[in-house]
């Protein structure tokens, strides 16, 4: 029999959907059978295999409806295609010419981090997959409920306490160990970027900036993290650090919570620098040794001594003694005596009063899909623009402090 | 004894052909006795034995898969508030369709009466929960429609009694006038309007009446029952509070590793090294964090059993990420340096 190799590799002859696979070549005619199977190119079946895979996953989801667009991405809501009750959201990322094969860095961090990470309190990704124009799909788990900046901005309509303060740093501090335990850096933890589930659960969402913990010799990018969540040595241009650097930024978000608005704000780099300077402490050699040594350290003018707990306890008295004692682990201004994500969970506040709230009794707020839609087609780094926060780059611009 | 003959009364209603029923065992037929009844025995539906029960469906075949269907929907009563989605609910519909399938269709009897024997006697609890719960369910159904009823009756009585009242009201008023213009030497059309405006008044004073009785009925409605019972609807099963115990930062996840158990220190040069110069440790990292990454690369494939990985299928994640990635990868797409470009 004249079998073309096409038809031996076809897959998914087990499955229905064989729609848009392409024809397999006619069988040809008795005569010259045996010329045109030679002819037959061998390299036909891949790209087949392929593009039937990929449909296959299509048609698992069913877009409904936009509820997010961008440059970098859209945002749509939608639904299994198995169990239209259960709902998910689309990240469809736009091709761009500007990179090699149209992905941006962004779009492959955040595939190879979520493909990794199954975890109640991260953003789930159920599937990758292409739409015409090469446009690269992510379904995510579906996020109605806004994010925690909506919660923590709105002070008007939502009112808070440690309960439920000390639920939702439960969740993003366990999201942000099982990253670690994952080997796995976030590096980019800030409030928006913590979506809210259905259910109350805090999902910790966009990984486009993450990575996986390096080899020791690898050199890694210190101009992560959105500005007001960064930790003072990617400031300095530390090209060799660990998870801690996201232990910084939940301190940050710890803060903010109480406060209502960013704990250490600044309108550039270098003022953001400075302030950790005068709001944490002075890093000298003596509170971080070696700290001089790092490529951007600039020698402060007025060395202010590190704030010991007095301070903390007049801003966030509501957290309680142990709630501070945590919080100062955080801000601990030499990496290496801040406190681990898994030291965090075992600090002694967690079991103290309140017992934190359950995820149903958390305060909600409308925003919902819309919120949802915002934060997942912005790239990591960036803070949502227009009248929600400042717009704060992730680039540091040293090239002023220098002179 | 086939012949179970009821003279109390005549059979409702005639099937057609009823005439030429013939009992299998006597062969004494109706067109004799039009009073005979037929009956029929739920074990084996076509021999008499001395179990009897009227027939519903003229299709003996259907009078025996409604039993069974019966039978089944006692045993596996499951309501889709017990599922977490409709997926599952209909998974489980599916299942129970198959054992009912294979019931009515004699397959694999012994097997499927196993199967629902054995479901049977391990869920006792939520069977017998779920019985109580539609029975709960029928009874509020039926209060409501009793009360309903009762409402109504109550509201058209009132409607009745109002317009008889209204018509005396107006019967009234026109005598009372006639009375006084007769008895009287006033003037005659404000006479008249007086005993209209006496008329408006009564009225309005019932319609008052009438509406107040109407609240009282509404808020009844909410809360009461007519026969002495109390229900109220919409009303959440309570939830006992459950002693949670401490709080678990870590809400069950661990961090132990299965293959390996991770030194404080390993001997190496490589590290040694690193682990004196400043630009490592001003900036924090963490040697332990790579070693331990080290070794679970090393030793995590211990665990991974191709053979089961394929044939489990995990509901929750229907997605599959992998066979994606495992595609592009087979269609030679290598122009990415997946390594580290961060």
């Amino acid at each position: 029999m004249a079998m073309s190799p096409t038809e031996t590799v076809a897959p998914s002859s087990n499955t229905k959907n064989t729609v848009v696979r392409t024809k397999p070549p006619k069988a040809p005619q008795t005569s010259n059978s045996s010329a045109t199977n030679h002819d037959k190119p061998r390299t036909a079946p891949a790209p087949q295999l392929f593009e039937s895979l990929n449909d296959e996953e299509k048609r698992k989801y069913v877009k409904d409806k936009q509820v997010g667009k961008g440059t970098y991405a859209d945002v749509f809501v939608g639904h299994f295609a198995s169990s239209p009750s259960t709902k998910i959201a689309i990240k469809k990322i736009r091709f761009n010419a500007d990179f090699k094969d149209g992905i941006s860095m962004d779009t492959i961090r955040e595939i190879r981090a979520l493909q990794e990470l199954r975890h109640p309190n991260i953003i789930a990704l159920y599937s990758v997959f292409s739409s015409k124009n090469q446009n690269l799909n992510l379904v995510l788990e579906y996020c109605p409920r806004g994010d925690l900046m909506e919660l923590i901005r709105d002070t008007d309509n939502v009112h808070y306490g440690t309960a439920d303060i000390k639920a939702w740093m439960g969740m993003l501090c366990r999201a942000v160990w099982f990253c670690h335990e994952n080997f796995i850096l976030h590096r980019d933890i800030k409030p928006n970027n913590l979506l809210i589930a259905a259910d109350g659960e805090l999902k910790l969402a966009d990984f486009g900036l993450a990575r996986s913990f390096a080899e020791p010799e690898t050199r890694m990018t210190y101009n992560m993290t959105t500005r007001f969540y960064r930790p003072p040595e990617l400031f300095y241009q530390a090209r060799h650090y660990s998870g801690v650097v996201d232990v910084w930024s939940v301190g940050c978000v710890m803060a903010e919570l109480v406060l209502r608005f960013p704990f250490i704000q600044g309108d550039t780099d270098i003022e953001t620098a400075n302030k950790i300077s005068e709001t944490i402490g002075t890093p000298t050699e003596d509170n971080w040794p070696g700290v001089t040594q790092l490529k951007a350290y600039l020698a402060p003018t007025n060395v202010v001594p590190v704030k010991r707990k007095p301070f903390y306890m007049d801003l966030f008295s509501s957290l309680g003694s142990s709630g501070v004692d945590l919080m100062m682990s955080m801000f601990a201004l030499d990496p290496r005596k801040r406190a681990t994500s898994k030291q965090v969970l075992q600090h002694e506040w967690w079991q103290q009063e309140p017992r934190p709230s359950r995820k149903e009794d958390l305060p909600k707020r409308g925003g919902g899909v819309e919120v949802m839609g915002d934060d997942l087609k912005r790239r990591g780094g960036e803070l949502p623009a227009e009248g929600r926060a400042d717009k704060v780059a992730r680039k540091i611009d040293f090239g002023a402090m220098k002179k | 004894m086939s012949r179970l003959a009821q003279r109390s009364g005549p059979p409702a209603a005639r099937r057609e052909g009823e005439e030429d029923d013939v009992c299998p065992v006597c062969k004494s037929s109706r067109y004799l006795n039009p009073n005979m009844r037929f009956l029929v025995n739920p074990e084996c539906y076509h021999r008499i034995k001395n179990k009897f029960r009227k027939q519903t469906f003229e299709d003996i075949q259907v009078e025996r898969e409604v039993d069974i269907r019966r039978r089944v929907a006692e045993v596996f009563n499951r309501r889709e508030d017990d599922f977490n989605s409709l997926l599952d609910y209909n998974n489980y519909l599916n299942d129970v369709e198959d054992i009912t399938y294979n019931l009515i269709n004699k397959i694999d009897l012994d097997e499927s009466e196993r199967k629902l024997a054995s479901y049977a006697s391990r869920n006792q609890q939520t069977i017998s929960l779920n019985v109580q719960k539609s029975l709960q369910e029928s009874q509020n159904r039926e209060a409501r429609q009793v009360l309903e009823k009762e409402q109504a009756r109550i509201r058209r009585e009132a409607a009745r009694r109002e317009e008889q009242e209204e018509k005396r009201d107006r019967e009234e008023g026109r005598r009372d006038v006639i009375n006084m213009l007769a008895s009287s030497d006033g003037d005659a059309s404000r006479i008249a309007r007086e005993g209209q405006q006496a008329v408006l008044k009564r009225s309005k004073t019932r319609q008052a009446a009438i509406q107040k009785q109407q609240q009282a009925l509404s808020s009844d409605s909410s809360n009461g029952a007519p026969n002495g019972g109390f229900f109220i609807q919409g009303l959440k099963t309570k939830v006992e509070p459950v002693d949670e115990g401490p709080y678990d930062p870590f809400q069950g996840f661990s961090d132990k590793r299965k293959y390996f158990v991770q030194q404080n220190r390993y001997a190496w040069d490589r590290l040694d090294r690193l682990q004196k110069d400043t630009n490592w440790t001003a900036g924090g990292y963490d040697f332990r964090e790579f070693c331990s990454r080290t070794l679970c690369e090393a030793f995590s494939g211990l665990g991974v059993f191709i053979g089961e990985e394929v044939t489990r299928t995990d509901p929750a994640f229907v997605g599959s990420v992998a066979t994606v990635a495992a595609a592009e990868a087979g269609a030679g797409s290598k122009d990415i340096m997946m390594e580290d470009p961060f």
